[in-house]
């Protein structure tokens, strides 16, 4: 089974998107904040990270820039979700280091088309 | 010959060959002085070498002949062989010695004495000695002694004497030569003395012949010179037998002389007709010098007239310019004492006059002599008889004269007089039309005064007109020097006095001045080096000062005159208010945005999933449940920006009735607690009268705001307190829980709009950022304020202040009383006869007196008759009739007391802010409560009445 950590600190988002994945037979961990996420990475090895650009404390940029700079999790999948949806921010997402971006709002269904074609890449 | 002949030619030649002459004499005569000396010395020196030797060789052969004879006398005595041996040695060697004699004998003398040596030799050795050793031999001893009694001895003694003789002669030669040699260089002495006379001979003669031949005529021809030079006659012999430089000199000199005695001739008859001319000259000097004592009494009046225009011109102040008038007046004329004075404002400069003196003429300024030269406009003089005063110590009688010139302006009218006096002598006819001339003077510069005057006061205007402008004004000319600046680009450029400081700088100067105010200097300087040298007529820029952080921009614009660009005006304009503007709504639109995605992403999701999915009745229930949540949300989201931007824009109006505060708490803490299970609410009410004016609805979304925030941020429960009391003037109305706190650097930022205290545990509570700004922003609008008071961890407490508001009636008595005593008249302007039925009935009720209108023109007719108290007004009358607005604008176009009339706005339109523009005092949007409009009338009307402008009621109407 693959597992997939959701960083999201908005409780009704994390709902959604556990539904939507949970549905099709991947495991999900859950963080509400960036901090959690980071402990939660240490520990385990997932396939995909799917994080929120917004989140109180430690942001999904952050918790990115600490991932890709420690060698054992540098090559796990990122999916980033963000609210902000100006040219600069995609900019900002992907130069350090997210495989892949998605808009709010967002399709559950092609969130779920999405986690799919990363987790088949490997 | 021909030598000779070439030494006449030259002096100088001629002085050679007689110094040639004389060196060769001296010469001569030093070499036979040293020769003769020489030869002298030799001679007499050779004499006695010889002498010497022949004493030399005398004294050997004797001192020899003696050894012999000694030796022959040891050989006699002691028979010794080897002495008769020796002496017959010594033979020899006198024999030697006397041929040594015999080749420097040389004379007579010697030679006598070589033969008597050589004969007593042979004499001695041959004859003498041989027989004595014989008879020495032979023991014969008396023919010994007899031999050496007899001859021996004797002839021993003759040759000793002999040369004894000889020796004493030599001597006296030597002696006798010495003599000699004396007495003949005392000869040459002599010579040396005659010599020398005949050198010192020869140069005198030398000298004569010198001083004959050149010094003689060359002092011949100085006297002459000199006599020529002192004017004598004088004449010169030709030395005609000299060819040397004398003898053409006398030439030369010769003709010299007859041509200076022929050009004296000429020189007189020149001279006669020059004596001829200076007469004639002189005569034509005086006649210049009379001219030019003319030429300098006309320069004089020139510098007069100069130095008057001069100091009338220097100044353009009016005093300094009378005084220098009245001044420079009394010296050209020679006046005593002089005043002018103008007419019209009696500012006067005066000289020699006292105080009470001129306070006399100002008092006659148009009387008298005055008044003449008004009238008649032409100067005059009159002649009086001196005062005492002005007499000095002279006793007899004696005149003054007094000259009145009138100022005139361009129209010929007089503006000023001016009075001069002069005592004892008059003032001289010939001079009247300069004075005249002055006169005029005066007036152009007197105008000149005025009109600067005003052009100064033009300027002082404009000034003052650019320094009330809020933008910085900078006049530059062609080249870029400024011109002109107004305060507040002084301000802007952090100068006090700059106007003084930046006016009249290059451009290189002022703009560099400038510059050092701005962040980027470089780009400010090159626009204005482009915009100044360039012919487009229009150019903006963008600039930050830096020390106070606000965005200016320059608006260039080409001042043109007669098509031809003559400088450039720049308006400094500060934009800072709308660059933050600009930013604040680009913010707002992407924080907007940015909160609005999250709640759609949920309901987008949600609806998708459920759509997409089969799914449980309990989840379907659960997503619809969490759909129709975050749809509140987003309205919530969505109203509170709209209030937002309502408020900010200004749009948002705000309704003034009396309310009880304490309603509105207890129904929004009634709605608040459906929300929660683990909270108390308190409300502690400390205070009897709880009334506020203001808006129902916003005061509810302040407490509404405050109480929901309450809740959210004290998620584990707990009190939640609600204060009313009265603090001085204030109705404060306080809000507290014990929940999260708010940290102490956040509470700065806390009424800002989107701002949020970024905390986790706050994170997961929902919001918007807005709700506090919104509560300032109403709060504000009612005249109050809000304030917070935290300790982190503990809770926080907002206190809302409100102003009191001071009723005469309170809250009961606004209900209907039949036996009040106001009883106010009130107009109703309506056209649908319904509503005018209810209204009437609920006015009258609350002891109104009514009066209803269809039509607006008729109502303001009635209006002057009976002034109401206030106007009930529709503004959608019936059509083609007068209009509400129309209404309106002509009551308020009356005078008191028609214009303070209160009008209250009943309406089916929402035109709430063009009616309060226009005035109205309240408005009601169709459909109202009744009740609302009566309760509002008596409100505005006792609030009127309690500040004194309510009308006293028509009493006659009132019955």
């Amino acid at each position: 089974m693959k597992k997939i950590l959701l960083a999201e600190d908005e409780e009704v988002l994390r709902m959604l998107i556990v539904d939507t994945l949970e549905d099709e037979g991947y495991q999900i961990d859950e963080a509400t904040d960036g901090k959690e996420a980071l402990e939660k990475i240490d520990v385990t090895d997932y396939d995909l990270l799917i994080l929120d650009y917004m989140m109180p404390q430690v942001t999904g940029i952050e918790v990115i820039e600490k991932v890709r700079k420690n060698p054992n999790k540098k090559d796990v999948k990122i999916l980033m979700l963000s609210a902000k949806n100006q040219q600069s921010d995609q900019t900002t997402i992907l130069s350090v280091g997210a495989d892949h971006f998605m808009s709010k709002p967002f399709s559950p269904m092609a969130l779920l088309d999405k986690v799919e074609e990363i987790i088949h890449e490997n | 010959m021909k030598i000779k002949k070439h030494l006449q030619k030259s002096l100088s030649m001629q002085f050679f060959g007689l110094m040639l002459r004389v060196v060769l004499f001296i010469i001569i005569g030093a070499l036979v002085i040293i020769f003769s000396y020489r030869q002298l010395n030799e001679y007499h020196s050779n004499q006695n070498e010889l002498l010497e030797q022949k004493e030399a060789i005398i004294k050997q052969i004797d001192n020899r002949f003696n050894q012999a004879f000694f030796d022959f006398r040891g050989y006699f005595a002691f028979n010794n062989e080897s002495l008769k041996e020796d002496a017959f040695k010594q033979e020899e060697k006198i024999r030697k010695l006397l041929d040594e004699f015999k080749r420097v004998e040389n004379n007579t003398e010697d030679h006598i004495f070589y033969e008597n040596v050589e004969s007593y030799l042979n004499t001695y050795y041959r004859d003498l000695i041989p027989e004595a050793i014989t008879f020495f031999e032979q023991r014969d001893r008396d023919n010994f002694e007899a031999l050496a009694n007899d001859g021996g001895t004797k002839a021993v003694n003759a040759f000793k004497n002999d040369v004894q003789a000889y020796r004493n002669k030599i001597d006296d030669k030597i002696e006798a030569n010495y003599e000699l040699l004396v007495q003949r260089n005392s000869y040459i002495l002599i010579f040396v003395g005659l010599y020398l006379i005949g050198i010192m001979f020869i140069l005198f003669q030398l000298t004569r012949t010198m001083f004959k031949n050149v010094g003689k005529p060359l002092s011949d021809f100085a006297e002459v010179a000199n006599e020529v030079a002192s004017g004598k006659d004088a004449d010169v012999a030709i030395i005609t037998n000299r060819e040397d430089e004398l003898g053409k000199l006398s030439v030369a000199f010769k003709k010299m002389l007859t041509s200076l005695q022929e050009k004296e001739q000429d020189l007189l008859g020149q001279n006669e007709e020059l004596i001829a001319q200076q007469d004639e000259l002189e005569a034509q000097r005086f006649e210049l010098e009379q001219a030019l004592s003319n030429l300098k009494r006309s320069e004089n009046n020139l510098r007069d007239r100069n130095e008057f225009v001069k100091g009338i011109s220097n100044s353009l102040d009016k005093k300094n310019v009378l005084d220098e008038i009245v001044v420079n007046m009394c010296k050209i004329t020679q006046a005593d004492q002089g005043i002018i004075c103008f007419l019209d404002d009696q500012s006067y400069a005066a000289y020699g006059i006292s105080q009470t003196g001129k306070q006399q003429f100002l008092n006659n300024l148009d009387n008298g002599l005055n008044d003449k030269l008004i009238k008649y406009k032409e100067s005059f003089t009159v002649k009086r008889e001196l005062i005492d005063m002005e007499k000095g110590f002279h006793e007899a009688k004696s005149y003054g004269y007094d000259l009145y010139l009138p100022i005139l302006d361009i129209e010929n009218e007089v503006i000023a007089v001016l009075v001069l006096s002069r005592f004892g002598s008059a003032f001289p006819e010939d001079q009247m039309d300069e004075y005249n001339g002055f006169a005029k003077q005066i007036s152009i510069s007197l105008e000149n005064i005025q009109m600067y005057e005003q052009s100064e006061e033009d300027r002082n205007r404009n000034q003052d007109i650019l320094n009330t402008v809020l933008e910085g004004i900078q006049l530059v000319d062609v080249d870029g020097n400024a011109v002109q600046v107004n305060h507040m680009l002084c301000q802007i450029f952090g100068c006090t006095e700059a106007s003084n400081r930046i006016v009249g700088m290059s451009l290189d100067n002022w703009s560099k001045e400038m510059a050092q105010f701005i962040e980027d200097e470089d780009d400010f300087l090159a626009f204005f080096k482009r915009v100044i040298h360039s012919a487009d007529s229009e150019a903006t820029h963008t600039y930050t000062l830096s020390n106070k952080n606000k965005i200016y921009k320059v608006y260039a614009n080409s001042l043109y005159h007669d098509n031809e660009k003559i400088g450039t005006v720049f308006v400094h304009r500060d934009i800072t208010k709308e660059t933050e503007v600009d930013q604040m709504k680009s913010e707002f639109v992407s924080t907007v945005s940015h909160e609005l995605r999250t709640p759609l992403a949920s309901i987008y999701g949600y609806t998708e999933l459920m759509l997409n999915r089969e799914l449980k009745p309990e989840k379907q229930k659960k997503y619809l449940t969490t759909i129709y949540q975050e749809t509140k949300r987003l309205t919530n989201l969505i109203n509170d920006f709209l209030d937002v931007q309502r408020m900010e824009s200004g749009r948002q109006t705000y309704e003034q009735k009396y309310i009880d505060l304490l309603d509105i708490v207890k129904d929004v803490v009634k709605t608040q607690k459906l929300a929660t299970s683990i909270h108390e609410f308190q409300i502690d009410v400390e205070t009897q009268d709880t009334t506020v004016l203001g808006d129902k609805d916003k005061l509810k979304q302040i407490f509404t705001n405050l109480i929901n925030n309450a809740i959210k941020y004290s998620p584990d429960g707990g009190n939640i307190s609600i204060r009313l009391y009265r603090e001085d003037d204030h109705m404060k109305t306080s809000v507290t829980d014990e929940g999260l706190g708010i940290p102490e650097d956040a509470l700065d930022k806390l009424f800002s709009k989107f701002y949020r205290v970024d905390n986790s545990d706050r994170r997961t509570i929902g919001g918007t950022g807005l709700g506090l700004s919104i509560v300032k922003e109403i709060a504000l609008a009612h005249n109050g304020d809000v304030q917070v008071a935290s300790e982190y961890g503990q809770g926080s407490s907002f206190t809302v202040t409100l102003p009191v508001v001071e009723t005469i009636v309170n809250s009961e008595s606004l209900s209907p009383q039949s036996d009040s005593k106001h009883a106010y008249n009130v107009y109703i302007i309506e056209d649908d006869q319904h509503l005018t039925g209810l209204l009437e009935q609920e006015l009258r009720e609350n002891n109104f007196y009514v009066q209803s209108f269809t039509k607006a023109a008729i109502a303001l007719k009635q209006i002057k008759s009976v002034v109401p108290h206030a106007i009930v007004l529709d503004l959608n009358l019936e059509a083609g009739e007068m209009d509400g607005w129309e209404f309106m604008r002509e009551l308020k176009r009356l005078d008191v007391p028609y214009s303070n009339i209160p009008i209250i706005i009943s309406s089916a339109l929402e035109e709430q802010d063009k009616g309060f523009q226009l005035g109205v005092t309240n408005y009601f949007v169709k459909p109202y409560r009744s009740s609302d409009l009566s309760r509002t009338l008596l409100q505005t009307l006792l609030e009127k009445e309690k500040r004194g402008q309510i009308l006293i009621p028509d009493t006659k109407k009132d019955s």
